[in-house]
């Protein structure tokens, strides 16, 4: 009896330390592999002097993260990359504890948590701009238009109502039904909320009252939904639903989207060109920190917003940092043609230049 | 002659298996402990005494609230027990005590394939078909139905094993005496099984409390107290999954300081759970 | 007295001495009763059955094209693409579950031995048994955030951080199932085996476990179970990675559960359809593991 628990004991610390090889951040993940589950399962070539990268946070840039690490791992067989996605709040924090080698965010540090970073000044690299649409289900309605002033009254219930004068004076000549909006928001924190309601402060002043945040405390009688997908899928579904979905998952999802009266005037579509425009008309700090929603120009999209890779300007590792600071490179120039077809939109040139400009100051050991 | 040490002499292996068993017990205990500690001090920015009366939650203002998701979680749980204990104790019933024997085995690996779905796929099963096919929508309702169907194969297969140890002797005395079924499994059956019955509703009630995804899901996130089981509303850990991603410092205190709150509580149902259950044995065992 | 009236009057008193209770309240009762359990059943038969059937409806014709792609290709990185890969989910789910279970049950069954067999009603045995059921209520998301915190900051992602997350889910559950049922072994075994001269621990795991070997093998794969659905620890612990990796300790690893979360929440149905391929595929694996165990214990067990 004595003798089977000692075997199997002595068993189980043998395959533990058999498995157990701590990978310090370095080069060479390679380590004898584990003898236990072996299902005839395809195995990864043993990769002797191969480099991992890890990134996590927004998921707003996750497709493009995606397409450009498949990409880049391709055609640098030594580099290894996983971007994991959980929020730009995360991928912050991720970031400041050291856990991962680049955050995703669709915002910056606040001020007081740069303090916590544990690894010195961070810069930030944007990598993409992006729309997000008001998306809504009304039946016998195709094509809508909207004001700032009158997304905000809608989403905080003040209009509750498709046949409101508010509604009907932005889109003169349309029949509107005599039926309940609902609301459909995000139950999750997101950058997306974060945005969206940035754009209603800023360009519907006087009327958001909501205020703007990753999480805002709407109205009880809205619905929830989780991610992008979730929005999407009450707007579906729900008839009389509007709600704030980005471009991509809207399209995805087959929903009507609502045109935007922008700066100029005009009512805009969200698609990927006039996202790009609404990039020209930004303004860029010295840091490469901006916001591009309600930008200035005819053909902007009011509601467009950005995306940045951050990373520490000190690197510790020299294989790790060589690794980030040419995928870094890749992100901001190259692969920058396949934004489109994810329905983001690229960054406009003088704005990418300086991305690149700025690798320079990421230093390398 | 010296009276023989019956005891065998493996009195070495004996002293370190009762070391075992002590510091595997209180490796509980260790973890409970660092859970708290180290929570509480990441928590403790956060409890001010709005936090323990205000029902508001919101980020920009910087009032977290706990109310509204103490209730969730409650009311949710409480649901989901209503709806998953007279279940879960007729199937167990029904497996031990009026299903042919063949029928046995069948049904006891059809409950282990209800435990063996994930949380998370019941949790969108629950959006696509009970919030929407049915309407149910994202509810109280709708979360405690899927708690509900989440702990029943816990509450069924322990009492299962515990109904199963009921002596026959017992059964058998029962009926001898012109017990119908029913009055054999009440007068035989349940008092030994009380026990064992009220520690299986404990894991199960602990799990709905605690549950995180398929009631982030479907509960409806907007933070609300009202008795309305229609209505949407939200949970601690429901919360605290939703909106951890984004959290900036003192929001995540808050999130924490939720869970922290959510300790206590647990620890405060499971307080009063053992004292009702205990006073009723106690009144049990006297008459 | 004819033949035919004896026989006639000999039916009569057999019919008169039937057994069988008569009808009364007591029998409505019996059968009311008999029929809400079977009712019970049944509603439990139909969330199982529209889950299945909505699992293997949408995820079957995925993960059975080109059999075994679906096992043995990796994740496809680009997430909106359709085709197949969720081997290295699949290992990552074998590593952290299996890592889980044997940290987790060893310690579970011996904390429960020490709760029913060595503290009965001290001080110290009350309060584990008590923290122990508080335990089962500490949300998944907490655990891998207490997890983050202990470990992820300082060795980061790997699969043994997940592993230690789903061990701390599955402790409680097992304790406190072995304990129930440690307590329903007749005393009159444990004291046969004293009185045959054996050692306390060597009764407990030769004559008392192996008693309560069924119920205990329930409650572990109740808490197996759990673990290889629960999604929120691994998110914080294990981290995103695509390909197979077979480090327990090093480098980031995914798992089937945290997969089907990623996935399902998409609007491209290339995504969903691979997370309810997955989630088919978490069902089967945990569902042949739950068979194989109870199989495995109907041999073992000692006959009631």
């Amino acid at each position: 009896m004595y003798k089977m628990i000692a075997v199997s004991a002595l068993a189980a610390l043998c395959v533990a330390a058999g498995c157990k090889k701590k990978d310090d951040g370095g080069a060479g993940g390679s380590a004898s592999p584990m003898t236990k589950e072996d299902k005839g399962a395809d195995k990864a070539p043993e990769s002797g002097g191969a480099v991992t990268i890890n990134g996590s946070g927004s998921t707003f840039q996750k497709p493009y993260q995606e397409i450009a690490l498949d990409t880049f791992t391709k055609a640098n067989a030594g580099v290894k990359i996983n971007y994991g996605g959980g929020g730009s709040g995360k991928g912050r924090q991720d970031l400041a504890d050291q856990v991962v080698d680049f955050a995703g965010a669709d915002s910056p540090y606040k001020d007081a948590d740069l303090a916590k970073n544990k690894g010195g000044d961070v810069l930030y690299f944007p990598i993409l701009l992006g729309a997000i649409t008001v998306s809504f289900n009304v039946a016998g309605v195709d094509k809508l238009q909207l004001s700032a002033a009158t997304i905000a009254k809608i989403f905080q219930r003040d209009i509750k109502k498709w046949n409101d004068k508010d509604i009907a004076a932005d889109n003169p000549g349309a029949k509107l039904p005599d039926a309940d909006i609902v609301v459909a928001h995000r139950s999750d924190g997101s950058g997306t909320t974060d945005n969206f309601t940035k754009y209603l402060d800023k360009a519907a002043k006087d009327v958001w009252k909501l205020k703007s945040g990753a999480t805002v405390e709407w109205p009880s009688d809205t619905q929830a939904g989780n991610g992008n997908p979730g929005v999407a899928q009450i707007v579906k579904s729900t008839p009389g639903a509007v709600g704030y979905v980005d471009l991509s998952d809207a399209k995805a999802s087959g929903l009507k989207f609502a045109t935007v009266k922008n700066q100029a005037g005009k009512f805009i579509e969200p698609t990927a060109d006039s996202a790009s425009a609404a990039g020209d008309g930004i303004d860029v700090k010295d840091n490469l920190l901006f916001s591009a929603l309600d930008p200035g120009g005819d053909a902007a999209y009011p509601i467009t917003y950005q995306s940045w890779v951050i990373v520490y300007a000190k690197q510790t590792d020299h294989a790790k940092g060589a690794a980030l600071k040419s995928y870094l490179k890749y992100l901001v120039s190259d692969a920058q043609a396949q934004l489109k077809s994810l329905d983001f939109a690229p960054l406009p040139k003088g704005l990418a230049d300086k991305a690149v400009a700025q690798l320079d100051k990421i230093q390398v050991p | 002659m010296q009276l023989a040490d019956l005891r065998g002499n493996k009195q070495y292996a004996d002293r370190v298996f009762s070391a075992l068993a002590v510091a595997a017990a209180g490796l509980v205990l260790l973890i409970l402990g660092m859970i708290a500690v180290i929570m509480t001090r990441r928590a403790w920015p956060a409890f001010g005494s709005e936090f323990f009366t205000s029902t508001k939650w919101s980020t920009a203002d910087h009032v977290f609230g706990a109310l509204p998701f103490v209730w969730g979680t409650l009311y949710t749980a409480l649901i989901a027990i209503v709806i998953a204990l007279p279940i879960s104790l007729g199937v167990a019933l029904f497996i031990t005590q009026i299903a042919p024997p063949v029928l046995k085995k069948p049904m006891v690996y059809l409950i282990d394939l209800l435990a063996v779905v994930p949380s998370v796929v019941f949790g969108l099963w629950g959006v696509l078909v009970l919030s929407q096919h049915f309407g149910l929508g994202r509810s109280f309702l709708t979360a405690g139905i899927i708690l509900a169907i989440m702990i029943i194969p816990i509450i069924t297969s322990l009492s299962r094993e515990v109904i199963e140890t009921t002596p026959p002797s017992e059964k058998e005395a029962a009926l001898a005496l012109g017990a119908t079924r029913w009055e054999m499994i009440g007068a035989s059956v349940i008092p030994h099984s009380k026990g064992g019955l009220v520690g299986a509703v404990m894991l199960g009630l602990g799990r709905a409390m605690g549950e995180t995804i398929a009631a982030a899901l479907v509960i409806g996130s907007i933070p609300r107290i009202t008795l309305n089981p229609f209505a949407a509303g939200d949970s601690m850990p429901a919360v605290i999954a939703n909106q951890w991603g984004e959290a900036d410092g003192p929001h995540k205190a808050a999130l924490i300081a939720l869970a922290v709150a959510l300790f206590v509580i647990t620890i405060a149902v499971n307080l009063i759970a053992t004292g009702i259950v205990q006073r009723s044995m106690k009144r049990s065992r006297g008459a | 007295m004819t033949a035919t009236s004896a026989y006639q009057e000999s039916t009569a008193t057999r019919r008169r001495s039937d057994l069988r209770a008569r009808r009364s309240w007591r029998t409505t009762k019996n059968d009311l009763m008999t029929g809400l359990m079977i009712g019970a059943v049944a509603l439990v038969a139909i969330p199982l059955v529209a889950v299945m059937w909505s699992v293997i409806a949408r995820g079957a014709a995925i993960a059975f094209q080109h059999f075994p792609d679906f096992f043995t290709a990796a994740v496809p990185v680009v997430s909106r693409a359709p085709g197949p890969g969720m081997g290295p989910a699949i290992l990552g789910t074998l590593l952290v579950t299996g890592g889980a279970t044997l940290i987790a049950v060893p310690i579970g069954i011996l904390g429960a031995v020490y709760l029913h067999e060595y503290g009965a009603n001290k001080q110290l045995a009350r309060l584990v048994r008590f923290m122990a059921t508080v335990m089962t209520g500490v949300p998944s998301v907490v655990m891998g955030l207490f997890v983050y915190l202990i470990w992820t900051l300082t060795f980061g992602y790997s699969a043994f951080g997940g592993a230690l997350a789903l061990a701390c889910l599955m402790l409680p559950v097992v304790i406190g199932a072995t304990e129930q049922m440690l307590r329903l072994v007749p005393s009159q075994l444990r004291e046969a085996a004293y009185a045959l001269g054996t050692t306390k621990s060597r009764t407990i795991l030769t004559v008392v476990l192996p008693a309560a070997l069924p119920g205990i093998v329930s409650g572990a794969l109740l808490a197996v179970a759990r673990a290889a659905g629960e999604t929120a620890p691994l998110l914080f612990a294990v981290g995103a990675a695509h390909e197979f990796n077979l480090h327990l300790f090093s480098e980031a690893n995914t798992a089937l559960s945290v997969q089907i979360f990623a996935n399902a929440n998409s609007s491209f149905t290339a995504s969903q359809d691979r997370a309810w391929a997955a989630a088919l595929t978490l069902v089967l694996l945990t569902f042949v593991v739950t068979l194989v165990a109870r199989l495995f214990t109907a041999r073992l067990a000692l006959k009631r």
